[in-house]
């Protein structure tokens, strides 16, 4: 007996699962949108669609019902009836300038009742509404493909957290630091880039030389020191000595402006990074007068 | 004695009849773009979005959707009974704009509310179209729409196209 009832059971679920659910639809436009239908048959062919233009009165005014969901039970149960459909879909679209506005109702035809309901206010978008209708009757459905919610925000404004640009006043700073003027250069700034790179690679070679001067100052101090302590020679000792005076002198030079330099060339190198991250790549737009002249606009 | 007992099951059924439908929830889904949104429902918080089986009566019904860097929205429903409701809100998001001049004297209004006549302005505007008024010497000179997508500087120049390094 207990074998016999779940198989039953069974049977029951299988015929159910196979029952695809059909809609009446209804749909009350105030513009033409051409391909609704195909759209609706194409995107839910588990389902089976019955178009009705002809019933156009019956749902008029229903907010002013005081219970809208059982204003209409028995027309509706009569329509479920007549057109052997389980659900009755009404999609209402009025545009406003460039908005519109969806407004569905789902009703069951066998309690004659409102079941659920969709309002939408959106932005006109490219096939935006066969896009929402899709999206709405796919709500009721339970079935919601992540193309049509793409294709919605395609035509929303960025989170300003999220927006990624090709060039940033950060990337062109990164640059300047690793070779000055390249970061100029990434922000199309071609004088300024060659200006810094030239300035910056004068300074390097100026403390390069200085150093090296330096350093044979101090090699050759060195050098005639110790030459001018293990002479007896007076012509000599009085030679070494001169030498290893200036040579004294030019260390003390060279050093100095090595320092200078190097300074200059660090300074120079920050400060041509924060003038690449200070003049890098932000986006903006030109607007000319229009009054009085062709209308122009540049972006950047 | 039969008809006594039909009228009180009447009545107990009319009386729960009447119960249930003062009593009645609606379920209420509640999605927005982007997601993570505080939702208030009659100035109750609700959480974050998305709100899913919340439950609503039927009636007039406000919703307020904040989020920093955007634009706060307000919607009054009224709520039909019906099985679920669901919204779907879109909030836009507001950007850091610079308005920038080296034309003198000009002054510049936006939207018809916000007037400035300093050569660099930042403003936060809400993004889409906006109305650019300019005038010189008290008289307008110049009207335009410009649409705020990104946050940008505007440049603005006196018919004279320039271009930009």
């Amino acid at each position: 007996m207990h074998n016999s009832m779940s198989f039953i059971l069974f049977i029951s679920f299988l015929y159910s699962m196979n029952q695809e659910p059909t809609y009446l639809v209804l749909n009350h436009f105030d513009q033409e949108i051409p391909e609704v239908e195909k759209s609706l048959i194409e995107s839910f062919n588990n389902s089976k669609f019955e178009f009705n233009e002809s019933i156009k009165n019956i749902f008029h005014n229903l907010d002013n019902y005081d219970n809208p969901a059982s204003s209409h039970m028995d027309i509706i149960k009569e329509l479920g009836t007549e057109h052997k459909v389980n659900f009755i879909l009404l999609n209402k679209i009025e545009h406003n300038e460039d908005r519109f506005i969806l407004d569905g109702l789902l009703f069951n035809t066998r309690s004659g009742g409102l079941i659920h309901r969709r309002k939408i206010d959106l932005k006109q978008y490219l096939d935006g509404q066969i896009n929402e209708l899709v999206m709405w009757v796919g709500n009721t459905l339970g079935i919601q493909q992540k193309d049509w919610q793409e294709n919605r925000e395609s035509i929303l404004f960025s989170d300003p957290e999220e927006i990624e640009y090709d060039k940033t006043p950060m990337g062109a700073a990164i640059r300047s630091l690793i070779v000055p003027g390249w970061g100029q250069a990434y922000s199309n700034k071609k004088i300024s880039s060659k200006v810094w790179f030239g300035v910056e690679a004068s300074l390097s070679l100026a403390f390069i030389l200085s150093y090296l001067n330096y350093d044979t100052s101090v090699t050759n101090f060195l050098k005639n020191s110790n030459l001018y302590n293990a002479t007896d020679d007076e012509k000599l000792v009085s030679k070494y000595r001169s030498d290893a005076e200036r040579d004294w002198i030019n260390h003390i030079i060279y050093s100095k402006l090595a320092i200078a330099l190097a300074s200059a060339t660090g300074t120079g190198w920050v400060s041509n990074s924060i003038h690449a991250w200070v003049f890098g790549p932000r986006p903006y737009t030109n607007i000319y007068q229009e009054w009085g002249s062709s209308p122009k606009l540049e972006e950047g | 004695m039969i008809s006594t007992m039909k009228l009180f099951k009447k009545l107990v059924f009319i009386s729960l009849t009447v119960f249930l439908f003062l009593n009645a929830q609606i379920k209420l889904d509640v999605n927005t773009i982007p997601n993570r949104v505080n939702v208030l429902l009659d100035g109750v918080n609700l959480g974050l979005s998305p709100i899913i089986n919340e439950r609503i009566k039927p009636g007039l019904h406000r919703f307020e959707i904040k989020k920093k860097g955007f634009a706060p929205l307000s919607y009054d429903l009224l709520v039909n009974p019906a099985q679920a409701v669901k919204l779907d809100f879109f909030l836009n998001p507001i950007y850091e704009v610079k308005f920038k001049t080296e034309e003198k004297g000009l002054v510049f209004e936006i939207n018809g509310e916000h007037r400035w006549d300093v050569p660099l302005v930042r403003l936060e505007l809400e993004a889409g179209d906006h109305s650019l008024r300019v005038f010189k010497i008290g008289e307008i000179i110049d009207e335009q729409i410009i649409t705020v997508d990104e946050p940008k500087r505007f440049n603005y120049f006196l018919k004279k196209p320039l271009t930009s390094e």
